[in-house]
Formats: C-alpha cells, sequence, structure tokens
C-alpha cells in the first residue's frame, strides 16, 4: 500500500523549470532513494512533499492527507532531516530534542532518541561543539523524535568522514527495522546501492528511471565481463578459449597470456559449460571474477558525464 | 489549550537559555550601556558641580583714581583670581594669553581721562563660556562704577531662580539617566532582532515551519524574553543612576509601565522590519547602526532638543526615540500620570512607528518567502 503517492509535479522558479513531470508512489516500510546530478530538482522535489513549496501543479498524497487539508496531520506524521541541519546551537542536544518534543502529540522520550542516534555521551555539550557526524545524527534524531511515519533524510552523510557515514548507514537500517518508511536523498551511489530499496534517479527536473538497485544495473546491460586466469598458463588459456568461443552465450573473447577475459548475456550457463569444460581437460584455474556493473555506471549513462554546475 | 501553554513555556525556557548563554547579548545589551552612561555622567555632570572661576592677568600701568576703584571691584571678586597675585605689564599680560596661560587680561585706564577698561582674551576663545562669564561680570562691575560715579541708586533688579515641573532636585544627572535608559531599551529592540536573519541564514525558521509548532506562540516567547531583557536594563541603569550618581527618580510605576510596553515592542518592531530585507547579518547591523546613530544624537538623549540647531528640530520631532525618551522621563522624573495628554501623544507615535514596521515587515517576509504560508 502506498504510504506517499505523487502526481505530476511541476515547479518553476521564474524562467527555470526545476521539476517539470515528476511522479511517484513509496510503500510502507521501504527506503525509497531520490539521486540525480546537482539542481537536477531533488531538493525542490522534496521541499514541495515536505510542505514547504507550493507546487504549480500536481499532487501530493500522504494515504488520505492532502497539504491544503491536513497540514497538521501531516507534519505530525513526518519528520524531516533537512540539507541545512539547523538548530539551536547554544542548546545541548537534549534540550533541543526536548523542545521539538513540545510541537508534537506525542514524542518518544528524549533518551531512547540519544540512545538511537548514540549521543547519550554528548547529550549535555552544546550543539556548537559537537563534530559533522555528531550534528547530522542529532538532526536525524530531531527528525524521529515525534516517531514519525515517514522519515526524509535529505542528503544526511554529506560532508561526513568514512566513519561517520557508516554510523549514520546503520541508524537508517535501524529505522527500517522499525517499520519505518524513509525518502533519501544521496550524492554517494554506493551508498543508493547499499541502502535502498528502491532508487528513482531525476534528471532536469524529471524522473530519468526508477527501480530496485540490481534491476537497474541489470536494465543497463545484459552482459557481464567474467575474468579467469589458469594455473598451468598460457596454453590451457588457448584452448579454454577455443572452447568457449563456439559457446552461444558468449558475445566476445580476449585472451591475454595466461588469463582469459570473455562477455556473455548468461553467465550461468557459460560458467556452468566453462567449468565442465577445464575439469575434463583438468586446467586448474586460479581465479574467477565477474565484473559487476555498479550504480554508479548506471548513473553515469542515465545522466550522461559532462561537467554540470 | 494546555498544549499551547506547554510549547510556550518550552519555547521561553529556550529562548532564556539562549539569551543566557550568548555573550554578545550580555555585552551590547547590559554592559554597554551602562559604561556609556557612566562615562557621560562622568564627562557632563561631574563639572557642572564645580564653582565658576576664572584666572586673569592684571595690568595697571598708571595708577589712578578710577583704576584704583576698578582695582578694588575685582579684588572682591571671588570669581575672579589674578595670576601671580599682583598687576603686570602689558606685555606679560599678553605674552599669557597668547600661551592661554591665563583666561583673560584686563587693562585698567591708565589715566582718569581714559573712561574705557580692556578686556583681552584669545582669538580661540573668543566664544566660549569662560570669556562671557568674564565679560558679563565686567560689563557689570562698569556699571556700578558708572552709577556710584553719578550717585545713582540702581531702580531695576535682576532676580534668578530655578524652578521645574518635578522636583526640585532635577538635574543633569536624571536627564542623562533616563535618556540612557531609553536608548538602551531602542537599541536593544533595534539591533536585537539580527537573531532573526541568523535563524533564517541557517535554516531555523525553515526547520520549525516543518513541525507543527505555531510560529505565533515562538514569535510571543520569543518577545516576552525580549520584554524580560529590557526590563532588566531599565532596573539595573536606575540601580547604578540612583546609587552611584545620586539621581532622583518620581516614578510613576503604571504609566512607565505602558510607555515601556509600546516603546519596546515598537522599536523591535523596527527591529524585525530590518530583519525582513537584511540577508546577512552584516547588512541588518549596518542599517540598524545608521537608525541608531541618527537617534542617538537627536532624540534629546544626551542633550536637551531644545538646544540644536532649529533646522534640525523638525527631525528630531518625528523620529520615535524622542517621544520614547520623553516618555519615560515624564514618568520616571516627573511622575506624569496615566491621565497625561502628552504622554498619549507621545506614545501614539511611538506605536504608529511601531504599527508601520512591523505591517511593512510581515509584507516583506511574505513577499520575499518561499515558504508556504501553512
Amino acid at each position: 500500500m502506498a504510504i506517499l503517492e505523487v502526481k505530476h509535479l511541476q515547479k518553476s522558479f521564474g524562467t527555470i523549470h526545476a521539476v517539470r513531470d515528476i511522479s511517484f508512489s513509496v510503500k510502507a516500510g521501504e527506503i525509497f532513494t531520490i539521486i540525480g546530478p546537482n539542481g537536477a530538482g531533488k531538493t525542490t522535489t522534496l521541499e514541495m512533499i515536505e510542505g514547504l513549496v507550493q507546487p504549480d501543479q500536481g499532487e501530493i498524497q500522504f494515504g488520505n492527507l492532502k497539504w491544503d487539508k491536513d497540514a497538521d496531520a501531516i507534519k505530525m506524521k513526518i519528520g524531516v532531516q533537512p540539507q541545512s541541519g539547523a538548530m539551536f546551537d547554544l542548546l545541548t542536544p537534549k534540550e533541543n530534542l526536548d523542545l521539538f518534543a513540545t510541537f508534537y502529540n506525542k514524542a518518544k522520550s528524549t533518551e531512547e532518541i540519544l540512545a538511537l542516534v548514540n549521543l547519550t555521551e554528548h547529550q549535555n555539550n552544546h550543539v556548537k561543539k559537537l563534530s559533522g557526524g555528531q550534528r547530522q545524527r542529532l538532526a536525524i534524531g530531531l527528525a524521529m523524535i515525534s516517531d514519525p511515519e515517514i522519515i526524509f533524510l535529505d542528503e544526511p552523510t554529506t560532508g561526513l568522514d568514512p566513519q561517520a557515514r557508516r554510523n549514520i548507514w546503520d541508524i537508517i537500517l535501524q529505522l527500517k527495522n522499525l517499520g519505518k518508511t524513509t525518502i533519501l536523498t544521496t550524492h554517494y551511489m554506493e551508498e543508493a546501492e547499499k541502502l535502498s530499496d528502491r532508487v528513482c534517479i531525476i534528471d532536469q527536473g524529471k524522473i530519468v528511471t526508477l527501480d530496485t538497485p540490481p534491476a537497474l544495473i541489470e536494465k543497463l546491460t545484459k552482459e557481464k565481463e567474467v575474468h579467469l586466469s589458469f594455473l598451468n598458463g598460457e596454453e590451457s588459456a588457448y584452448h579454454t578459449n577455443q572452447f568457449i568461443e563456439k559457446l552461444s552465450t558468449v558475445e566476445r573473447t580476449e585472451q591475454i597470456g595466461k588469463t582469459l577475459k570473455l562477455w556473455t548475456t548468461n553467465t550461468e550457463d557459460t560458467l556452468y559449460n566453462l567449468f565442465r569444460f577445464t575439469k575434463e581437460k583438468q586446467y586448474c584455474v586460479e581465479q574467477v571474477s565477474i565484473d559487476e556493473m555498479s550504480l554508479e555506471d548506471v548513473f553515469i549513462s542515465f545522466t550522461g558525464k559532462e561537467w554540470r554546475d | 489549550m494546555k498544549n499551547n501553554l506547554n510549547q510556550f513555556k518550552q519555547m521561553f525556557l529556550a529562548q532564556l537559555k539562549l539569551t543566557m548563554r550568548e555573550k554578545q547579548a550580555w555585552f551590547w545589551g547590559i554592559f554597554f550601556p551602562v559604561i556609556l552612561m557612566v562615562i557621560f555622567m562622568v564627562i557632563f555632570s561631574g563639572s557642572s558641580n564645580e564653582d565658576f572661576s576664572a584666572e586673569i592677568a592684571l595690568v595697571n600701568e598708571g595708577s589712578n583714581q578710577t583704576s584704583e576703584i576698578l582695582l578694588a571691584q575685582i579684588n572682591q571678586n571671588a570669581l575672579l583670581d589674578i595670576k601671580s597675585g599682583e598687576a603686570v605689564n602689558r606685555e606679560q599680560a599678553e605674552k599669557w594669553v597668547k600661551d592661554q596661560e591665563v583666561d583673560a587680561a584686563i587693562i585698567l585706564p591708565r589715566s582718569v581721562e581714559k573712561t574705557s577698561l580692556l578686556l583681552i582674551v584669545n582669538k580661540e576663545n573668543e566664544q566660549g563660556v569662560t570669556t562671557q562669564a568674564i565679560s558679563g561680570m565686567l560689563d557689570k562691575l562698569v556699571q556700578q562704577v558708572n552709577l556710584s560715579v553719578t550717585n545713582t541708586v540702581p531702580m531695576y533688579q535682576l532676580e534668578f531662580k530655578t524652578i521645574s515641573s518635578g522636583s526640585s532636585e532635577l538635574n543633569y544627572t536624571d536627564f542623562l539617566l533616563t535618556g540612557m535608559i531609553a536608548l538602551a531599551i531602542a537599541q536593544g529592540g533595534l539591533f536585537g532582532m539580527v537573531d532573526l536573519v541568523e535563524m533564517r541564514r541557517k535554516g531555523l525558521i525553515k526547520r520549525l515551519r516543518m513541525t507543527p509548532a505555531k510560529m505565533s506562540i515562538f514569535g510571543i516567547s520569543d518577545m516576552t524574553m525580549r520584554l524580560l531583557f529590557s526590563i532588566i536594563q531599565i532596573v539595573l541603569l536606575s540601580l547604578i543612576g540612583v546609587f552611584v550618581f545620586g539621581a532622583n527618580l518620581y516614578i510613576n510605576f503604571l504609566s512607565l509601565g505602558i510607555v515601556f510596553l509600546f516603546g519596546a515592542l515598537s522599536f523591535n518592531a523596527l527591529g524585525y522590519l530590518i530583519s525582513s530585507f537584511s540577508k546577512t547579518s552584516e547588512a541588518y547591523m549596518g542599517v540598524a547602526n545608521i537608525g541608531s546613530f541618527i537617534m542617538m544624537f537627536l532624540s534629546g538623549v544626551f542633550i536637551p532638543i531644545e538646544t540644536m540647531p532649529s533646522w534640525i528640530q523638525p527631525l528630531s520631532n518625528v523620529l520615535p526615540l524622542t517621544y520614547f525618551v520623553d516618555g519615560l522621563r515624564d514618568t520616571m522624573i516627573y511622575e506624569a500620570s496615566i491621565f497625561s495628554r502628552s504622554l498619549w501623544f507621545g506614545i501614539l507615535i511611538v506605536l504608529l512607528w511601531g504599527s508601520v514596521s512591523y505591517l511593512l515587515g510581515s509584507w516583506l517576509y511574505k513577499r520575499k518567502s518561499i515558504v508556504a504560508n501553512r
């Protein structure tokens, strides 16, 4: 069941069409990621969904709730971590959370949130003194204080070191375990690939593609690149090459010394036949690797490589 | 309702903590006005209590009957102190005047036939208060001599007495103290709203709008905090004024409360207006400083408006601080009652400034803001 439904969103600022036509629906409990180059319309889309920007056209529905009639009810249901991570710098994490808790009808206990975002130790330091990662965790904590059904995280890991990024990933995965729906934007493909149930690529105000990360990669290419190297040396590589060239699932091959590269549209069949052949001939395969396409390759292939600023 | 009250309480507590922890707020809101007041009190009110006296050089080159009469009169005058205790020659006297070692030189007539008394002063001091005073004294002296020579008794006499509408003890300290309190409150409002620019820049206002928090409650709790801060300013400055500088205050608390409330709100509204068109806190401070400087000197905080050039006075008469200062003086020194018409006239002008600023500021905020009004 769709917890959020977005239909034909459009928004212009002056002559700039920030969002041209965006429609999608988000299922309860999933991590839905929006990625796209800078200026693609991610933040505008998100701000329209969060009720900060009025769309020129289109519809946004949270179940039966709509912004024009049920603004307060929607605000009670959603938690937002904005890109700027704005909070009161001269208050402590605990005081920030306590204050935000009073805005809502129901709220989780401050202690619980502090533990979830791992800030219990720093609860009495002024926010101004926290590190970038700690601030970002507090921003996520503030988004969660009302125990919302849907959580919006706008680039939660931008500018953080690898450790801090992984801490945030853990929190996001914990949210999923708690049954929350998360809508995430990010610049890191690795992050999108690891965390997301579905990824939506936006470019120039439109959805370019939307699917699960493996399906997106699959969509881009049917071929996979397989690398083999032989312990017994060049001769075995040569003979194996002679054999697999004839297979219908293999598109092309390339042999350099004792290593062999092949491109196949059906990895499973190809490898089955290949290993049956090498077993028969008693060739010893030292290494096998299959090059997977990454989400980054998908992203670049959909949005192009030219400079954009 | 209960939730609103709780929200107000929590927001007020948060504002209180934010203000307490903001060192800048304490410096500009409390210490700066205190320091400024102390400096002005020391400069202006310190010297006014001392008696006037002037040091003069006396030249009596041809002793004669007229010069002797004048000399006796001058010697009697306690305010005129003759340098080196005796008459000197004219060259020496002129040198002292040039070097500004004396305030003036008095040349007594050289013979009975000569009827004029010569006063020599340094060109630099021509318009000075001391010169005016010496010249006045000598003028009177000459008059007396004239009368005694002709054996006439003066028919008309001038009597001099000071009164004021408040206590008879009113002096410059009271004037300055009330002016400083008004200035501190006005500046608190004018400069204080820079927080709003910072909050907007950091995205904190946007962040609050993403929550169901009621922005009106946020505004009210913010204003309550600011009023409380201004009350601290009034009390502290009054205590220092009364106990350190001996100011005399006769306060009508009800009237003072009304003037204070409307004044503080109006100056905060002015700050709010500035914040609505300032993108950065630097821009805000620039505009606030210009406003503050114009008002500081033209609104009768340090010197009465009546003593300023007449072409400036119309400008003073439209500035809100002029009326706020007057209102505070009326209620803190003259015990003006709540039924005073002039008090309400002043309040009306201040309120006019406040409401126009607030409406204009709100309109600018709405017009520019990309934040939907939900």
